[in-house]
């Protein structure tokens, strides 16, 4: 008995891993390109604590929480966009203009044990606050599909699908509100069966549900056959974002009415990118109603990629990050003072050096070399190179 | 990209789901039911998958399969996060409440007296979501079979069941107490692959909704 509870515990709790540098340098990269790109549309980073209070956060099932010592319940964050509205509502109760903010961070998620699901999760996204229109929406989309883009993501024409909960909203109008927000439920949990039945068993003529059925199976060019102010809405932000960012594709973004996320707090304009590998990589869309239970009305959009998702398909369609620059492992020498100006030299000359042997190489091309004097080292090939030549070569 | 796979649960709702599938012209003959081969080739770029039914759910929400053919009573103890498509009307049951005939007034006297009845059943988390609903107390026994057993043996004063016919229950001595639910076969798809592979799985749709509202008339 004693033996087996002295063993040390090796693995990390379930839905957590750790991860190996060979990933985390690949994550590093695409962190680095969703950072910058992020930036380069003007969003800026923000950093949220990890822990809020429970009883702040809209969907207390799916939290990991404990008691502070003080005997308040807290919570890991389950999501960015919750944080930043309360955060919104009250640093930047009073800012009139738009507010751009982006964040690069991990969050938890309660998940049933034995699903092979994770409970760490690293979300990269931005939120647009204060702007509502079409221009903003687009601008939000588009900076998405830039963002996956960027990070090597190839798109197809089925990749980012754009809907617009208004549209869903309207098709079940005749009912009346309390049975409306039931159906909508149902759509958001999507049980299209029951949310159609409940229409009809609230009195929804047969011919309202049929059309109701009918528009949400709505995909591609079937939208112009719809009508409503809404529909054309979704229909210019798509256009328009296509010409913030053209992008690699020729035609990115399906409208496609059936695209109800699970979330409640969406209220117009919602979008994802899927992967045929992986599932859901990115969501988002506009939620003006969200910053206004934090006490400060707002309209917002904004977006979340999942990193490691992101990441996986990157992996399923076999990308590596742009090649980092190989390592110099250095031999040392017998004298040690040489061995460590050689060092300092290679690294002047703008080459990475690592000092003895390297057992984790992370993916990361090595160069073996030994050192000769201050400024020269031998190659496993028999060749003597100084430090300029070795990083002129090794540039190449 | 891999073929549309397509999840069908074995056992009771296997034949009803291939005569549905035959309706709308996908080839099922390479499907034996009790077979050992238990993922095949449908032609036309859709291969089958076999499971039990409690699994179907997991398939389908995972991505390990693209649709699925699954009674609505398995989503419901399963919570699994898929889209039901279309309600295709065979595999009809319910979860009902059930009690021993003429004991209801003295468990609900029991239930006055000790604030909580003990209720048997193979689907916790349906008894569950229905009593919290309903405001009442009670503590769920899990058994793993023959719920219906637990009130004359004295394991629990109340079962959690599914019936097609309610045979079973009349066999037992038992009355429904109320029902919970009405259950039939779904079509299901993972979210992703109906949004991402929609050209290939409209057409399904579409056509089994159809043969399911033709079987209504």
């Amino acid at each position: 008995m004693e033996s087996a509870s002295q063993r040390p515990l090796l693995s990390p709790p379930r839905g957590f891993r750790d991860v190996l540098p060979t990933e985390a340098r690949e994550l590093r990269v695409i962190e680095q390109t969703l950072t910058g790109t992020f930036a380069a549309s003007g969003y800026m980073p923000l950093e949220p604590p990890m822990i809020e209070y429970s009883a702040a956060q809209p969907a207390p099932e799916r939290l990991i929480q404990f008691l502070d010592t003080d005997g308040s319940l807290v919570a890991l964050r389950p999501d960015l966009t919750t944080a930043v509205a309360r955060l919104v509502a009250q640093r930047y109760r009073e800012t009139a203009g738009a507010l751009r903010l982006s964040y690069f961070a991990r969050v938890f998620r309660e998940q049933p044990a034995m699903t092979a699901t994770e409970r760490e999760v690293v979300q990269a996204g931005v939120e647009l606050i204060g702007a509502s229109g079409p221009i903003a929406d687009a601008e939000v989309l588009a900076l998405l599909v830039e963002s996956l883009e960027r990070s090597g993501l190839r798109l197809d024409g089925s990749t980012i699908h754009v809907g617009h909960v208004g549209v869903v909203r309207r098709l079940f109008a005749p009912l009346d509100e309390e049975p409306r927000s039931e159906v909508l439920g149902a759509l958001r949990a999507g049980d299209l069966v029951g949310a159609l039945r409940r229409a009809r068993e609230a009195g929804m003529a047969r011919e309202d549900t049929a059309r109701a059925q009918a528009a949400l199976g709505v995909v591609g060019r079937g939208v112009e056959q719809l009508e409503g102010g809404d529909v054309e809405e979704l229909r210019h932000v798509v256009h328009l974002a296509r010409e913030r960012w053209p992008g690699s594709v020729e035609v990115w973004g399906l409208p496609n009415i059936g695209l109800v996320p699970a979330l409640p707090y969406y209220t117009g304009i919602v979008f994802e990118a899927l992967h045929p590998a992986v599932g859901v990589i990115a969501s988002g869309g506009r939620y003006d109603l969200l910053i206004g239970t934090y006490g400060a009305p707002r309209p917002a959009t904004g977006f979340a990629i999942d990193v490691l998702r992101l990441h996986r398909a990157l992996f399923a369609e076999g990308w590596r990050p742009a090649t980092a620059s190989p390592l110099v492992t250095l031999r040392p020498g017998d004298d040690e003072r040489v061995t460590m100006r050689c060092a300092a030299c290679l690294r002047a000359a703008g080459l990475s050096v690592a000092i003895g042997d390297v057992a984790e190489t992370a993916g990361i091309a090595l160069v073996a070399a030994a050192v000769v004097d201050e400024r020269r080292v031998k190659l496993g090939d028999g060749r003597t190179l100084d430090a300029i030549t070795l990083a002129r070569e090794l540039a190449t | 990209m891999r073929p549309l796979r397509f999840a069908l649960a074995q056992g009771l709702l296997l034949n009803d789901a291939l005569a549905a599938l035959r309706a709308i012209a996908l080839d099922v003959s390479r499907v034996t039911p009790g077979g050992r081969r238990l993922v095949v080739d449908g032609g036309g770029n859709v291969e089958f998958v076999l499971a039990r039914p409690s699994d179907i759910a997991t398939y389908v929400e995972r991505g390990a399969a693209d649709l699925g053919i699954v009674g609505k009573d398995v989503l419901m103890e399963s919570g699994a996060r898929v889209l039901e498509l279309v309600d295709l009307h065979f595999g009809a049951c319910r979860f009902v409440v059930a009690a021993p005939r003429g004991a209801l007034e003295r468990s609900l006297d029991e239930y006055r007296h000790l604030g909580s009845l003990e209720v048997a059943t193979k689907y916790p988390r349906v008894a569950e979501a229905h009593f919290r609903a309903r405001g009442l107390e009670v503590e769920i026994v899990k058994v793993a079979g023959s719920a219906e057993v637990a009130p004359q043996v004295g394991l629990a004063d109340w079962i959690v069941d599914l019936v097609a016919t309610g045979g079973t229950l009349r066999a037992n001595d038992l009355a429904i107490v109320e029902e919970i639910a009405a259950c039939s076969a779904r079509l299901i798809a993972n979210p992703a692959s109906y949004h991402y592979r929609r050209a290939e799985i409209a057409p399904l749709v579409e056509k089994l909704a159809e043969w399911a509202s033709s079987t209504q008339r």
